[in-house]
């Protein structure tokens, strides 16, 4: 075709323009134009570019700032760890720690489907098989497995393999599970607390949220220079509790134990310290796992201890003996003939195993936990005077304390309780009053304290990492209910009843323990009456000579011929053993010896 | 007396090689390397690298290597021109064969430790050749301009066998720039380009495509010596070129088109290979009138725009600088074309004239084409901006270019005795 052209070309020279003779383009017309030709062409270019950078710079270009700032802008909320919560020896009861959620997208697999699944089958521990099925399903956005520990997600990151996405979130770990559940609480999915500490003390758990303005790179990273200094490093406070783990542990399993040996429907152990009202334990059984709160039962996440009322039975006589007492109506040694069974307003009320014990002093009727005895000492006082010291203790309110869902006590109506003898002389021994089993412990506190109601708590406070209290919470004065010498009266009075009484089986050797048993009828909770189930249990005080801890133990329900005694008071020994061996209490001049001097 | 008289004579003697050249030439594209390494500096900031001293290396490099060519007869290349030809198209060869790869290329061979782009040098190969070729006889015939089209040819193939579109481009737009000036019928050169026009047009507007073919056919009957055959045949190619420019289309991968047509719509891949142009298009934006400030562009220290020290380089300046930095820019480069053309129009020969012309031609297009790729009017092709733009191979070869035209600038008089 070239040559063609060359030659047919060649073939008519003259057809074409002459050649300008000389060796040179310039000169002639046609370069001229040529050259402006060039010219405009060139300015053509230059001017069209500059009107576009006009256009660019000039008219859009503040809409083009705007752009460049949005995108070059990150405005980032950061995940700011709930604070720890730890026991008051630093153990760890929940925690946040960052775990991987894992999406495959095997459209964007470099390698086969077949490849991928068994690489990650080995770091994932599953079968490869299960995870191709899932990667055949779809080809993108498929979750593959969620909260993956961090040592995992760096596994599965060493791939460096396309396709695959890990999520980075945070999640509450509970450490010690079931164990302290009950009092930690758990949160939900939205990392709210809902029951324990974590829902009461959200305030103090969450800490400050803070935006921060970041710089971000083309390729998507992040830029300080813009971020306020410091403002990656969260204050370190942990939230500490009064709670010890190692006393949580005992009880929980002793409790446990007893509820197995007796097929009891649940239980609960509270230990708390009298002096101020700090709580060492509290264990409500059964309980949950709040790593995996949401396998379990709805009702296992209410605190029985304090979220559930119960009639306290006999546990209560010693706080009757103290009101008594400290209204003056009776002395110590005050003698009542017990003959079995008392009339009270046309009812007949026994003694529980309906036993006659003769006459008994106040100190006898706790002894043998005489119903007919302590109707007789409570009907010294008027009804009206009874049902105020009832209220002054704080019944028919709820305990004020730092963990949530508490329940209200019930108290009877003021005027029918003044009307009819036989409200007041079931609340003798205990019945037709009902409470939670924290508010049993905080009002034998007071027995054990010297008369003073404390506040129940388990907020230590704030600490830092070196476990200096950076906050404490306020509590509320104490309220001073009874007398010195009432309370230390009733305290040997308790003794007794574990030395020579129904507490028996509490005791350990070498300690000076009080305590009260308790077997109460389960009020019908389908309307007025009594059920044929039995609520037992044991509160103890430890040491009598000078009282520091008060442990109560309710066991719902159990099956058989069972008593306060039998099924509430080794739980109480048990833990007492524990608390002793925890706390060194050094053990008192021996019990069986001689009878108890009054301390001074 | 004697001795003052011997000491300027010493001093004419001194750049009396360099008389006639123009200072003004030099030193503007002295400065635009200059700018270039400040420019690099600053896009490369916040990644802690420095290419700018690199640049400013070479760039002196080049500048004394221009000074040196400057100094002797440009009329020397006539006959070393087939030599340069065979050795572009050996090193063409050699970049195909043991070259490195780089973003789907083979364009870099090598040598001693250095990396050579010979596609750069081969602008100058290419300049070199047509003006040798077009110098005894220029294009008014169509025999030259055919022979000139089939040497040049083999050039092209190589070039776009590595493949380097942009490369390819600028020999084209060479190529088609020193045919004109060498007197070539400027409908010839339409006619050469009418296929490319004709395909377009066939994909955005039929009526139009059936214009332009019928026009392409008047122009060959009106300008071509064998009439009708050439008419019949302009036509013909003009209306399968069109279905061919189909089929050829739908031969490309989808990545080769998006690169192609996706500065008419970046948004439509704004992630992928429109990414780019958007960033490019927001940094120039938000430059505004002046700029951000030389280090304080947030696109370019943030490093919004991948390898903006090389082909994007202009994003910079447009957001550091702004529209008076831009404009100040283009002005220089206009004014370095002005003295081309200058050079041009004054030389003493053909060959001359032709060399300049190819030069002017080289650097306008890849002046227009760069910063036209980055406002988003051109396709991203690989095109670097003369002197700014980081790449040695493509210093050297501007700066070598410059040499030459001086050189015929040095000597557009016939020497005096």
């Amino acid at each position: 075709m070239t040559r063609l052209a060359t030659q047919r070309a060649r073939h008519r020279p003259q057809s074409r323009k002459k050649q300008p003779a000389n060796n040179k383009i310039r000169g002639s017309k046609l370069p001229r134009f040529r050259l402006l030709l060039v010219w405009c062409v060139l300015l053509a270019g230059i001017l069209g570019l500059i009107w576009n950078l006009y256009q660019l710079q000039i008219r859009q270009g503040p809409m083009l700032l705007e752009k460049a700032r949005q995108q070059q802008m990150v405005y980032l909320r950061p995940f700011i760890p709930r604070r720890p919560i730890i026991d008051r020896a630093g153990s760890v009861l929940a925690l946040d720690q960052p775990v991987y959620t894992l999406y495959a997208h095997p459209k964007l697999f470099k390698e086969s489907k077949e490849t991928m699944a068994e690489r990650l089958a080995a770091i994932l521990n599953r079968s490869s098989a299960e995870l191709l099925k899932q990667f055949r399903a779809r080809d993108s956005g498929i979750k593959v497995a969620l909260a993956l520990p961090e040592e995992i997600a760096e596994q599965i990151s060493n791939l460096h393999a396309n396709g695959l996405e890990l999520i980075q979130h945070y999640s509450r770990l509970y450490p010690q599970q079931s164990l302290a559940a009950d009092v930690v609480g758990y949160v939900d999915v939205n990392r709210r607390g809902q029951a324990g500490i974590e829902y009461s003390q959200e305030k103090l758990l969450e800490r400050p949220e803070q935006t921060i303005k970041l710089s971000k790179t083309g390729i998507g990273a992040l830029m300080p220079d813009h971020a306020p200094p410091g403002f990656l490093q969260s204050d370190g406070l942990q939230l500490q509790l009064t709670l010890d783990s190692g006393l949580q542990r005992i009880a929980q399993s002793s409790l446990d134990q007893q509820l197995q040996k007796f097929g009891a429907k649940r239980g609960s152990v509270v230990v708390m310290d009298v002096r101020d009202g700090s709580i060492l334990t509290m264990v409500s059984e059964p309980s949950y796992d709040p790593n995996e709160y949401y396998k379990s039962d709805l009702k296992l996440f209410q605190n029985w201890a304090l979220s559930e009322l119960y009639e306290p039975g006999s546990t209560f006589k010693p706080l009757n003996v103290a009101i008594a007492l400290e209204a003056g109506v009776i002395k110590p040694n005050s003698q009542f003939e017990d003959s079995g069974q008392i009339k009270v307003g046309g009812w007949t009320i026994r003694n529980a195993e309906g036993e006659h014990h003769g006459l008994l002093d106040i100190s006898q009727i706790l002894q043998y936990s005489s119903n007919v005895g302590m109707v007789q000492v409570m009907q010294k006082m008027q009804p009206a005077d009874y049902y105020n010291w009832l209220k002054r203790l704080g019944l028919g309110q709820s305990v004020a304390t730092d963990l949530p869902f508490v329940a209200k006590s019930h108290l009877p109506d003021r005027k029918q309780f003044i009307t009819y003898p036989i409200q007041p002389a079931t609340a003798a021994f205990g019945q037709g009053i009902s409470l939670t089993p924290l508010q049993l412990v905080q009002l034998h506190g007071a027995l054990a304290n010297g008369g003073k109601i404390m506040m129940p708590h388990i907020v230590r406070g704030l600490v830092d990492s070196k476990g200096n209290l950076a906050w404490q919470p306020s509590l509320p004065a104490a309220q001073q209910v009874f007398s010195l010498k009432t309370t230390q009266t009733v305290v040997e009075m308790m003794e007794k009843v574990v030395e020579v009484g129904t507490g028996t089986p509490a005791q350990i050797p070498g300690y000076r323990i009080a305590g009260k048993t308790g077997t109460a009828q389960e009020a019908n909770s389908h309307g007025g009456g009594y059920s044929s189930a039995q609520i037992v249990s044991f509160i103890g005080i430890i040491p009598v000579e000078s009282p520091r801890y008060v442990v109560l133990a309710v066991v719902d329900e159990p099956i058989g011929n069972v008593f306060g005694a039998t099924v509430a008071a080794p739980i109480v020994k048990s833990v007492m053993e524990a608390l002793v061996t925890v706390e060194g209490i050094p053990p008192s001049q021996p019990v069986a010896e001689s009878t108890p001097k009054p301390t001074p | 007396m004697l001795q003052m008289s011997l000491l300027s004579l010493r001093w004419k003697d001194l750049i009396a090689p360099w008389q006639e050249v123009d200072w003004l030439l030099f030193a503007l594209s002295a400065g635009v390397m200059v700018f270039g390494g400040i420019m690099i500096h600053s896009a490369e900031l916040s990644q802690g690298l420095n290419n700018g001293w690199q640049q400013w290396l070479f760039g002196c490099l080049g500048l004394a290597l221009a000074l040196l060519i400057a100094r002797y007869r440009y009329e020397n290349l006539i006959q070393w021109h087939w030599i340069i030809y065979g050795m572009t198209n050996i090193s063409l060869v050699a970049v195909m064969v043991m070259g490195i790869h780089a973003k789907g290329a083979q364009r870099w061979i090598s040598i001693a430790g250095f990396n050579f782009q010979p596609s750069e040098f081969a602008k100058l190969g290419i300049i070199v050749t047509l003006a040798a070729l077009l110098e005894p006889q220029t294009a008014s015939q169509l025999s030259t301009v055919l022979r000139a089209l089939a040497v040049t040819a083999l050039l092209w193939i190589l070039v776009f066998l590595q493949p380097d579109l942009g490369t390819s481009l600028v020999f084209g737009a060479i190529t088609l720039r020193m045919l004109y000036w060498g007197n070539a019928n400027p409908g010839w050169l339409l006619l050469l380009i009418s296929p490319v026009v004709a395909a377009v047009l066939f994909n955005t507007y039929l009526p139009a495509w059936f214009g332009w073919a019928g026009a392409m056919s008047l122009i060959a009957f009106g300008t071509l010596p064998w009439r009708r055959v050439g008419a019949i045949v302009a036509l013909a190619v003009n209306l399968v070129v069109g279905e061919l420019g189909q089929i050829f289309w739908k031969l490309l991968k989808p990545y080769q088109k998006d690169r192609l047509i996706l500065f008419l719509d970046p948004d439509k891949d704004p992630l992928g290979s429109g990414y780019h142009l958007i960033q490019s298009r927001i940094a120039i934006g938000a430059g505004g009138l002046w700029g951000q400030g030389l280090g304080h562009g947030t696109q370019t220290q943030l490093n919004f725009i991948p390898e903006q020290h090389t082909d994007f380089i202009f994003s910079a300046v447009g957001e550091e600088l702004g529209f008076v930095g831009c404009s100040a820019v283009l002005y220089v480069f206009w004014l370095i074309c002005l003295r081309l053309i200058v050079i041009a129009q004054n030389a003493k020969d053909n060959f001359g004239s032709l060399l300049a012309v190819g030069v002017l031609s080289m650097l306008v297009f890849q002046v227009i084409i760069n910063i036209g790729m980055t406002v988003g009017l051109a396709p991203v092709t690989g095109i670097p901006l003369p002197w700014i733009s980081y790449g040695r191979s493509a210093l050297l070869t501007n700066f070598i270019a410059i040499g030459i035209v001086e050189s015929v600038a040095n000597y557009r008089q016939r020497l005096k005795f």
